[in-house]
This record gives C-alpha cells, structure tokens and sequence, in this order.
C-alpha cells in the first residue's frame, strides 16, 4: 500500500459524515489517536468527541492470553463509560492490527458502549498481503478523502480479513456497505445491533 | 504552613520584580498564605524575565502591561489554586485550578493533576483532569493529556497527545461552563474580596529542598 498524498477516496465516510445532522447531537468514539483534523471536521456538529487512541493498546490486547482478563483490559483502554451510547465509532485500520480474540472481545465493548443502529467505520486491508507494522494516521477531509501517513517503514503480515471473518469476529453487527478503495483496502460500514448496556 | 510559605516566596525568582502580584503583603484581604516579613529573593537559572511591579497598592491601568504569575519547575502545590490573572504552571499540581476570567498555560515541564477552569487555557505539558475553558483551550504538540474537555473552540495540534472527550455541542459547553464558573464564584465568593490575585487555598505543600 502506498500513501496517497492527495488522500484516499472513501466513499463510506463521506456517507457517514452526510447521514450527520447539524441540529442532531451525537457522540463520536474514534478508536484511534486524536487529530486535528477530526476534531475540525466533527467540530461542525453538534457532538461529543471522544478519543481511545488504541495504538498504544494493541500490543496489551494481543498479548493478554487470558480470555477472562482480556474484556476488562479492553473496557479500561476505552474512554469512561458515560450515559449516553456512541452514535459513530472510527476504527480506521485498527482492526486490522488486532487478532481475533482481542478483536472480538474489543468490539463487543465498543457495542456495549452503542446503540442499536451505530454506524461503525473500518479500513480492512484486502489485497495485499503485507502492510504498515503500526496504523497509519489518517486525516479526514470534509469531502469524505482520508489522507494516510505512514507510520513506520517497517511491515507485517496482514490478516486481510474477509467480510465472513468480520461476520464472525464482530457477532453484534451487521455490514451495511462494503467499498473496495484504490489503496487496496476495503472501506466497511457495520451497524451495531445490540442493546445499549445499562 | 510556614514551610509552604517560605517555599512560595522562592519562587519569586522566576518574577524580579519589588513585589509580586501572587503573594503581595500589601494587598488588602484575606489570603490564605501570608508572605513572611522579609524575604531574599533566590537566584535560579531557570528564571524568567517577569515586568517589574508598581510599588504600592496602585490600581493596574488599562495601559499597564499585563503580568503574569509563574509557578516555577521546582514547585508542587496540593490544593486549590484559584487567581485573577494569568498563570503559566511549570511545576506540579494536584487539586483544581480555577482562573474564570485569565489565561492559564500548561507549560512544557508542568504536571498537572486537577480539574482546571480558565478563560482560555494553554496545555503544552503533561495533564489529568477535566478542564473547562470558557473561551478556548488549544493542546499544543508537546501536550500530553489525559481528560475530558469543554470549550467551544478547541484545537490540537499535530504531535499532541489526547486520550479522552471534547465536548463541542454548544449547548452542552454553555450549560456546563455556567454551572461550573457558578458553583466555584459561590465557593471563592467568602475570599474575593481583596485578596492576593493568586492564592493556593487549602492544603499548600512544597518542597523546600528543591526550591530556588
């Protein structure tokens, strides 16, 4: 994958952002690290923004063997808990950093913090089969275009998970869209189904 | 307390000037911490060049050019710090800090753990807490934080480090912001009258091995 300096057309983001009404507030969980950019662009609505950066969690997530320990370690690399659900959740290219159990088990938090209806946005790597070590960061523009930076030179093997794999991994959603984009990644639009957790 | 008093006055060095406008003896009112009689102000490499003050209870004009107090590197407050100027924190504190009306910065060597409310709020160093800026709170790129923000303008520049939530709806930013700058001008209301601009109210500690 190389970085497109000009960004990235995705069209999946774009139509997220235009499902956004100016009078409706929401609250927006970016998984990912915080941005100006982001903060500008959602700046324009009526929202809570609310800023994980999981980049620094992956490794932890990956590492924790325990299946018992692994919600509560992926509930304490979230946000605090408030009484109003996320209505949009930015996962970028994270997912394609996390292996299945922290995967499964990071997602289902994030579905408990939903509700039902949430739209999730996700970056999956499809057809090549290395990609960056680390997340890009990702800059979005108001026209829905992503411009990526690299960073780190360094590569690994991408899982490339298919949509059954997203299926099965991410049980409390469904996929609405699915978009390949020039990058070779495949931009996804999941809705959450599940209940809001008290 | 004289420890903690002996020790604030050390950090006068970053302000040469006759007297200071955090802890003015002159002043009328009540403060919580009380300057000592005499003082010799202590030499420090990190001082920085402060405008030297007016002698005498003068009232500032409106040409006079505006001060600001420093807490220095060297100094860790536990408590409440609340002012009525602008404050640039180099050192540590723990508790709240409460500026309705001025400009507070974070700078790049402050450790802040505490809830903040300011007008307008700087953050280049390290920071936990919840901080409300009436006007705007800008992270710069040096920033590490860690909190939630409300303000209705906030920017964050490339290379700043954010965990937590920005409140943008302006809705929200107003009703909080009021109920925050009502509920701390009924706490600081008893202590308004004539007192020091910045005061550390409460439990004030500070290491008098590392100051000056």
């Amino acid at each position: 994958m190389s970085a497109d300096a000009g960004g990235v057309n995705a069209p999946l983001f774009r139509r997220l952002l235009e499902s956004q009404s100016a009078e409706r507030r929401a609250v927006v969980l970016d998984l990912g690290p915080a941005r100006m950019e982001t903060v500008a662009l959602f700046g324009q609505f009526r929202c809570r923004l609310e800023f994980a950066d999981l980049d620094d969690g992956l490794d932890q997530l990956n590492g924790e063997a325990d299946p018992l320990l692994l919600p509560q370690m992926a509930e304490s690399l979230l946000p605090r808990r408030r009484q109003e659900a996320a209505d949009i959740v930015l996962c970028w290219d994270l997912l394609n950093y996390l292996q299945r159990p922290a995967l499964m088990t990071l997602m289902a938090r994030v579905a408990a913090r939903s509700r039902p209806g949430t739209l999730v946005h996700a970056l999956i790597v499809y057809s090549a089969p290395r990609m960056p070590a680390r997340p890009d960061r990702y800059a979005a523009l108001p026209d829905g275009r992503l411009v990526i930076q690299r960073t780190t030179g360094a590569e690994c093997a991408a899982p490339r998970y298919t949509p059954e794999d997203l299926r099965h991994c991410l049980p409390d959603y469904t996929v609405e869209s699915a978009m390949l984009l020039k990058n070779g990644m495949q931009e996804f639009l999941l809705r959450s189904m599940r209940k809001t957790e008290s | 307390m004289a420890t903690g008093i002996s020790s604030l006055w050390k950090y006068q060095a970053y302000q040469p000037r006759k007297e200071t406008a955090m802890f003015d003896r002159n002043k009328k009112g009540s403060a919580t911490v009380t300057p000592a009689s005499s003082h010799q102000p202590a030499t420090s490499p990190a001082t920085e060049a402060r405008p030297a003050a007016t002698s005498g209870p003068v009232a500032p004009s409106a040409n006079q050019r505006r001060e600001t107090a420093v807490i220095g590197a060297s100094i860790q407050i536990d408590g409440h710090l609340r002012g009525q100027e602008d404050l640039i924190i180099e050192g540590e504190v723990n508790g709240t800090v409460n500026l309705a009306s001025h400009t507070l910065t974070i700078g790049n060597q402050a450790k802040i753990k505490a809830n903040v409310f300011a007008h307008t709020v700087f953050v280049d160093g390290t920071m936990e807490g919840d901080l409300y800026g009436a006007e705007q709170v800008l992270i710069r790129k040096t920033a590490r934080m860690k909190g939630n923000i409300t303000s209705p303008r906030v920017s964050l520049e490339d290379g700043a480090s954010f965990k937590g939530s920005i409140e943008m709806d302006p809705d929200a930013v107003k009703a909080a912001i009021s109920g925050v700058s009502s509920t701390r001008s009924t706490s600081s209301a008893s202590s308004a009258s004539g007192a020091s601009p910045v005061t550390a109210v409460q439990s004030t500690t500070a290491q008098q091995s590392k100051a000056g």
